[in-house]
């Protein structure tokens, strides 16, 4: 822990020798884990000086270790330099929108603070607190990079607290593709030559050579790709993130998941249906029980060295670059693949493209927020605030069961990475992957809107049947357009359109 | 009846007891793993076949951020079972005495419809009610309270009692009271200082099922309550993110089922005597 | 002053009346409401979500699977539980361990023994396939196809359950009268035979309750889909108190959620009905 990046060192030096007095009265904060309190308006000086005693703060997070060993590190932190007491109540993914929801619907006041997947802020946003000005003026959210800001902000105002950055990427294996043995292995496969994919038709096709056979030595057979294909848990990202490139065409704005104007639903639309159908093909490259993977499967299968390849949030990737991991530093990070065919709703025809069509999937994540019932809100943001403050995002981020990704400008800084034994050009690779994104005009949105719940699920079944062989691409997508359809019915189209308007904003850049 | 029978009945005997400890001993070996011996494959004896680790267990009575603490969950879910299991217990003893003795009669509802009535509050899914009792605890500011979910509780497990109980009390010939009414004793003294105390059999086993069933509730638990009175399965699920440590996990497991199995040792006891005779009809 | 036999039955009754009513009202008078996500209330709709439920396949399909399942697991678990509780009747070398131990599993915590059971079957880190591969089997794909899923979710179900049985049923033999047995013997009748004509007769009022109980239990079959398999792959596993669940809890759909569960709640008593009164004439050759 006692790494961290050679900038902050110095910066955080070079303030306290700025004021000598004040490091003779500045406590020894070191015992919690951090190398250095870092100065700002929620550093653990300022929370310090803090006295909640005698309140309480009831906290619900998601279970552990993802999210929810950060938050009960910090609730002991904030309870023992405050005197609050901190309740903290962690609950598996599944269950965690119900359990903030039915408390919501029914006028109870249940938690006071609520860290949940940052989709869910179109059913949400009625029930949330604004982040009050002292907090987004301060130093640490002037650094949250854009988009994430964006993420959290409501109509125009900021109810979420940033604490955590997300993106789908491709991961693979660089001793595999720099291997002079199995690239040849891999040409005379398919007479080209290997090279990291840049469509999905090409991520298929270096799976399907890679998988079944024992190609890293260790005694075990080895396989082309980990993903998330098990229906309840979070496949749906997955597949947004294989069809996003066929069917988000960088000229037609409007809406990815549905038609802005009409709420009519896109989702059977043939990019979609293309982006199904590789996924189906895909499974053949999926190690045993592959199509049954929740995200936890993905991280050890990936990240313990059975899978060539994988895409998917952050934690896979720290996972094999944690300290004592047998593939540390034969991993690297490049954007999603594309698609060459790209799906022109407008004029309903298939459009090509010389450089694959790249649609970055800024997939929701964890993000945190106040009840609007709340009684302790100042108690609560400054909670929010301690946790995310500077000191302890650094050391949040080192841990890869936290959970906790870059969302900081400051976070894309290679040399920090490398500090924690990454080699150069991993560290580039994940830093260059991440911080690109962050450019791209053509990205692609989670469905926020009130009963994202039921549009995923209803996504998510029809996706699964698809895989499963029970009904074909087509038919299965039409199946979920159908529901799709009876659900605008029944929550109200107009209704949803203003919330997706928020969503379009952000995709059609102009929020 | 040779000695091949025998032989082959203790091994069907050996096979099953196998598949019954596999999982358990499964979760032992695991609980002392780390996360390379996880990933690695099947691995089974320790110092063999992998570096054993504590963590699993330790991370158990860590306070907070290391792991959760476990014993409030375990005091919280011994209170609940308990106090619901007394109620239900004492309840329903009453009500299937009533049923086994006297007939009722309201308009065509008769004792067999009543007893049904009983327990078809089994039949019931717990998620067809947890909002509806979400909203009712709310009502009388009992969510979140130990007092909240033995409520709840008792809905669940008084059905059980009183299933039990009625098949036990048929079989107490009714001669038995008959004879203490006429030692003079009223119809509710001789239940209690006649039929009671000869009921031990039937009681322990209703007594069972009461903490069996309440101690391995888990959506009522999971739904009704939010911080403060968590109980044992709702804590181990919050170890079920999405990278599950299947080292804590398993650890946890097995703790939280040793009580109840040691129930098993008393329930061959009784049975074993034979006294367990009326309880199943 | 209340009569005796109201002392008796009253306070368990309207103890559980007082709990169950409100709830049961207020699932009533939601199905006919649109309560959702997005509005929480009770307006009137009338009957659209019971409209809604009869073209609703993966409901239906679900309750068809829901009777493959329970019967597969019930009769296993019977069958199994009679074959050990004889096994174990008599007085035999370490007759109490084994009582002891077959015992054990329904002790334990569905939900937790599941999460368990999912490392156990866990296709390539789990010992269930690599046991298997060394008998050369495999890998069999335990939770990712839709049979294996399946069969998965019995194996469970019949490990955690049997145990029921067996304690029901062993009671039962425990306490059979000898006379017959010693008729039996007298006549020179085979094992097979006295077991034909006079233990399974005997059996046969316990071996009723034990299977109306269990099928009442199966029915509501959910800690082990929900840990193990999701309903999935695909809709394989899904069960309908798990699609009770997915639509009221997971999709918020509380209205159309009330909708099912009482239709669920009406055919669920109705058919127990059927198979106990069924049981009784087949079992009993009398009615009840």
């Amino acid at each position: 822990m006692k790494r961290i990046s050679s900038t902050l060192t110095i910066a955080a030096m070079l303030t306290s020798t700025a004021m000598p007095a004040a490091v003779q009265a500045e406590a020894d904060y070191s015992k919690y884990g951090i190398a250095k309190d870092i100065p700002g308006s929620c550093s653990y000086a300022a929370i310090d000086a803090k006295d909640y005693s005698g309140q309480t703060l009831n906290v619900i997070t998601h279970a552990i270790p993802v999210i929810g060993e950060p938050t009960a590190l910090h609730a002991e932190q904030f309870s023992e330099l405050t005197g609050a007491e901190v309740n903290v109540v962690h609950v598996p993914f599944g269950d965690l929108f119900q359990r903030i929801m039915i408390p919501f619907q029914s006028g109870q006041n249940a938690y006071d603070v609520l860290f949940y997947a940052s989709l869910w802020i179109g059913d949400f946003n009625r029930f949330l607190a604004p982040v009050p000005e002292a907090y987004t003026a301060s130093s640490g959210m002037a650094d949250v990079t854009d988009s994430f800001k964006g993420v959290a902000t409501w109509n125009g105002q900021m109810i979420q607290y940033p604490m955590d950055g997300d993106r789908h990427y491709l991961k693979y294996r660089t001793d595999v593709f720099d291997n002079p043995e199995m690239q040849a292995k891999f040409k005379e496969a398919t007479g080209r030559d290997l090279a990291v994919p840049t469509t999905w038709e090409e991520y298929n096709e270096v799976a399907s050579v890679f998988s079944g056979f024992d190609w890293d030595g260790d005694g075990e057979l080895n396989y082309g790709s980990a993903e998330v294909a098990k229906r309840d848990d979070l496949m749906f990202s997955a597949f947004i993130s294989r069809a996003a490139p066929y069917a988000k065409h960088p000229d037609v704005g409007g809406g990815f998941f549905f038609d802005i104007e009409t709420m009519e639903p896109l989702i059977n639309t043939p990019g979609f249906v293309r982006g199904l159908e590789l996924f189906v093909e895909a499974q053949q490259a999926f190690p045993p029980g592959g199509t049954n993977f929740g995200l936890g499967d993905e991280i050890f299968s990936f990240g313990g060295g059975q899978t060539l390849m994988s895409y998917s949030w952050d934690d896979a990737f720290i996972q094999a670059q944690q300290d004592g991991s047998r593939i540390r530093n034969a991993v690297g990070a490049a954007p999603l693949p594309g698609a060459k065919q790209v799906w022109n709703r407008e004029t309903g025809e298939w459009d090509s493209f010389d450089e694959p069509n790249r649609a970055p999937y800024m997939t929701w994540g964890w993000s945190s927020a106040v009840s609007k019932e709340s009684e302790n809100q100042e108690m609560a943001f400054d909670f929010l605030c301690f946790f995310s403050n500077e000191a302890n995002t650094f050391h949040d981020l080192q841990i890869g069961r936290f959970g906790v990704n870059p969302y900081r400008d400051s976070h894309f800084d290679s040399a920090f990475w490398q500090g924690l034994g990454w080699d150069a050009d991993v560290a580039d690779s994940y830093v260059t992957t991440l911080s690109e994104m962050e450019d791209s005009t053509n990205r692609v949105y989670d469905l926020r809107v009130p009963g994202v719940g039921q549009f995923m699920s209803s996504m998510a079944n029809g996706v699964a049947e698809a895989l499963a062989g029970q009904k074909s691409p087509q038919e299965a997508l039409d199946g979920v357009a159908d529901e799709w359809s009876d659900i605008v019915e029944r929550i109200g189209a107009d209704r949803l359109r203003e919330a997706y308007a928020n969503v379009v904003r952000l995709e059609d850049n102009e929020g | 009846m040779g000695r091949t029978y025998h032989i082959i009945k203790y091994l069907c005997l050996l096979v099953w007891t196998a598949f019954v400890v596999f999982p358990f001993l499964w979760a032992l070996s695991t609980s002392f793993k780390d996360a390379n011996a996880v990933t690695s494959g099947a691995r089974y004896l320790p110092w063999v076949e992998f570096e054993p680790s504590v963590q699993g267990w330790t991370s158990l009575f860590a306070s907070g951020s290391q792991g959760i603490n476990i014993v409030t969950p375990f005091l919280n879910s011994a209170s609940v079972t308990l106090l619901a299991s007394i109620v239900s217990l004492g309840l329903g003893t009453l009500a299937a005495y009533g049923l086994s003795r006297y007939s009722y009669k309201v308009g065509f509802v008769k004792n067999s419809d009543i007893t049904f009535f009983f327990i078809s509050q089994r039949i019931m899914p717990p998620i067809v009610l947890a909002i509806p009792f979400f909203l009712m605890l709310k009502e009388i500011q009992a969510l979140d309270t130990i007092f909240g979910l033995v409520i709840v509780y008792v809905a669940l497990l008084l059905p059980i009692a009183v299933w039990v109980m009625t098949d036990f009390f048929a079989s107490i010939p009714k001669e038995l009271d008959e004879m203490a009414m006429i030692d003079g004793c009223t119809p509710i003294g001789a239940f209690f200082r006649v039929v009671l105390p000869n009921s031990t059999a039937g009681l322990v086993v209703a007594g069972m099922f009461c903490l069996i069933f309440g101690w391995n509730d888990f959506f009522f638990a999971f739904i009704l309550t939010f911080t403060e009175t968590q109980l044992l399965p709702v804590a181990i699920v919050s170890l079920n993110s999405s990278v599950t440590p299947w080292w804590s996990l398993s650890a946890f497991a097995l703790i939280s089922v040793t009580p109840l199995a040691l129930i098993a040792i008393v329930v061959e006891r009784f049975m074993s005597r034979g006294s367990l005779a009326g309880a199943f009809r | 002053m209340l009569k005796p036999k109201h002392f008796f039955l009253l306070p368990a009754l309207l103890t559980l009346a007082a709990i169950i009513l409100f709830p049961l009202v207020f699932t009533v008078r939601v199905s006919f409401s649109s309560w959702d996500v997005y509005q929480a209330g009770l307006d009137f709709i009338g009957g659209r979500n019971y409209a809604r439920l009869f073209e609703d396949t993966r409901f239906w399909e679900s309750l068809l699977r829901l009777s493959g399942m329970s019967l597969i697991t019930v009769t296993l678990q019977y069958v199994l539980g009679f074959a050990l509780a004889l096994a174990v009747w008599k007085k035999m070398r370490g007759g109490r361990i084994f009582r002891v131990l077959f015992l054990v599993p329904m002790m334990t915590t569905p939900v937790v023994m599941s999460v368990i059971w999912r490392t156990v079957f866990h296709e390539s880190l789990g010992p269930a396939n690599d046991l298997l591969s060394m008998v050369g089997i495999g890998p069999v794909p335990w939770l990712s196809s839709a049979a294996g899923a399946f069969i998965s979710v019995v194996i469970v179900e019949v490990w955690q359950w049997t145990p029921f049985m067996f304690l029901l049923l062993l009671a039962g033999l425990v306490s059979l009268p000898r006379e017959p047995y010693l008729a039996a013997a007298i006549d020179g009748a085979s094992p097979a035979r006295t077991f034909w004509q006079v233990t399974f007769p005997l059996m046969a009022p316990i071996s009723i309750g034990a299977i109306i109980i269990r099928l009442i239990e199966a029915s509501k079959i959910m800690d082990t889909v929900y840990v193990m398999t999701s309903g999935g792959p695909g809709t394989a596993t899904e069960t309908p108190s798990y699609y009770i669940y997915i639509r009221g809890l997971r999709d918020f759909q509380v209205g159309y959620s009330a909708a099912l569960s009482l239709a669920y709640l009406v055919l669920m008593i109705i058919t127990l009905t059927i198979i106990a009164k069924v049981l009784m004439r087949f079992l009993v050759g009398k009615e009840t």
